[in-house]
């Protein structure tokens, strides 16, 4: 695809953008991605950032049914826990319905939900270690979606909980699709790294200090090696320039792969786009026809600015006024 | 108020219409995601976005700003405990971009964008797989 800057407009040619963003991985380990971002504009790069952490639909244990529960741990704690098991998420997005959304049930089916179901007795003096490899899928899905992550080399997974002798767990697990925005056990990632400027050549920062900033702050010599000899600290200073290089250091939780989050994550911005896209054309349409009482209102002869003339909004004259905008 | 005049045209318009609507509202609770603010000329308007925040607020911000016909653009969160966004932009008079044209733009870029970071990643991350071998 021809890609003429991130402004579409191709005019501000000594601007860094117009070369288009470019992407450099630098490490890769299971659960793990570290990449570079250059030539992007800061608000992308955290967009894309706060979008990964927080907006990427996963599956988890959201509900729980308690049949019998004779451990120590009260209902509420297990089901807090068992919220928090890594569930397989490849292709929820595309493959499993929100609840809230399903048109196929009245409250949960194998569409938009899957069940896990919990069994286990201890009946030996020993005490009896329960793992998410306990957590059976009930039949449905042809695919591993809700399936539990196990990563450990016992091929246990998380601990749950431990029972005595005589002790008894049996419960059902309902596991919903969902985003950390809501709860953090749908986070996708577990952490993500993000800096701009290692140097802290464009003073973006003040850093505090006892005796000596340079020895009290560390700088990350990866990053800081990464960024051209213009961007060493000692370097005059130029408040025109813009951050050039953005270094993400993706941790995964292990329900989706860190590749994937990242293009789940810049999808689901898209999305986003597309969906107010959508909401502007209906609205167009709406004031073509020409109803709407409100649709056209030429402005005042004396004031260009709608918004100067404070009451015309519903939220008074601060909405828009001189201290209104805390936004940018 | 104009939501509700410009639902009924909307309804005038015919079947297909109508059930995108609906499924839009569904997944709203029966909110619009865009609303566009009482006040409106056509080259100054601000728009009420239903559930964003500074994920979308400050990049869409960013990209309605980089057109130079965009005179004035800014975002706000007005209450935080209501999941609203609003957008305002305010396009020059001398210019054939109204306000609207603007949004669309800053939307349509910022979808391109995306489009050459997923398609940069692809490319980097393949590249570092055959690196190893
Ligand atoms: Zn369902």
């Amino acid at each position: 695809m021809a890609y003429y800057g991130t402004n579409g407009y191709g005019d501000d040619a000594m601007d860094t953008e117009s070369s288009g963003p470019k992407v450099t991985v630098r490490e890769v380990e299971s659960g793990r991605c570290d990449f570079v971002l250059q030539n992007c504009p800061l608000a992308l790069a955290n967009s894309l950032r706060r979008v990964m952490l927080a907006e990427i639909p996963t599956i988890a244990i959201d509900l729980v049914e308690v049949e019998s529960n004779s451990s120590v741990l009260p209902d509420e704690f297990l089901a807090h826990r068992l919220g928090l098991i890594p569930l397989n998420s490849m292709n929820v997005a595309s493959g499993l319905q929100y609840t809230r959304e399903c048109g196929n049930c009245d409250d949960h089916c194998e569409q938009c939900s899957v069940t896990l179901r919990l069994h286990v007795k201890c009946s030996s003096p020993e005490n009896l270690l329960v793992f998410a490899k306990d957590l059976i899928m009930v039949d449905g899905r042809t695919d591993d979606i809700g399936k539990p992550v196990i990563r450990d080399s016992a091929g246990n997974g998380p601990l749950l909980a431990k029972l005595r002798n005589g002790q008894e767990l049996k419960l059902s697990c309902i596991a919903k699709k969902g985003i950390a925005k809501e709860h953090a056990k749908w986070a996708p990632s577990a952490a993500i790294g993000f800096e701009y400027d290692p140097n802290n050549k464009l003073r973006h920062v003040d850093y505090w200090y006892e005796v000596d900033a340079k020895d009290e702050w560390p700088v990350n010599q990866k990053n800081a090696e990464w960024e051209s000899e213009e961007t060493a600290a000692d370097f005059t200073f130029n408040p025109d320039a813009q951050p050039s290089a953005f270094f993400f250091d993706l941790e995964a939780t292990g329900v989706l792969e860190p590749d994937e989050i990242v293009h789940q994550g810049v999808d689901v911005l898209q999305k986003k786009l597309a969906e107010i896209i959508n909401g502007l054309t209906r609205s167009d349409e709406g004031m073509n026809g020409g109803m709407s009482p409100d649709g056209y209102e030429p402005a005042p002869a004396e004031d260009d600015y709608a918004y100067g003339r404070g009451g015309t909004t519903p939220y008074g004259a601060t909405a828009y006024g001189q201290n209104g905008y805390g936004g940018y | 108020m104009s939501n509700s005049a410009e639902r009924d045209t909307e309804m005038a318009n015919g079947e297909a219409e109508e059930d995108s609507a609906d499924e839009q509202e569904l997944l709203l609770g029966g909110l619009e995601k865009l609303v566009i603010l009482p006040g409106q000329t056509s080259h100054a308007a601000s728009f009420q976005i239903e559930q964003e925040d500074h994920t979308l607020g400050n990049s869409l911000r960013y990209f309605i700003n980089k057109n130079p016909d965009v005179e004035f653009c800014g975002y706000t969160i007005p209450h935080p405990s209501e999941t609203k966004m609003h957008i305002r932009i305010q396009t020059w008079e001398d210019t054939p971009t109204t306000a609207f044209d603007a949004l669309r733009k800053g939307l349509e870029d910022m979808i391109e964008a995306c489009d050459v970071v997923t398609e940069k990643f692809t490319d980097a991350r393949d590249g570092f797989e055959a690196s190893k071998q």
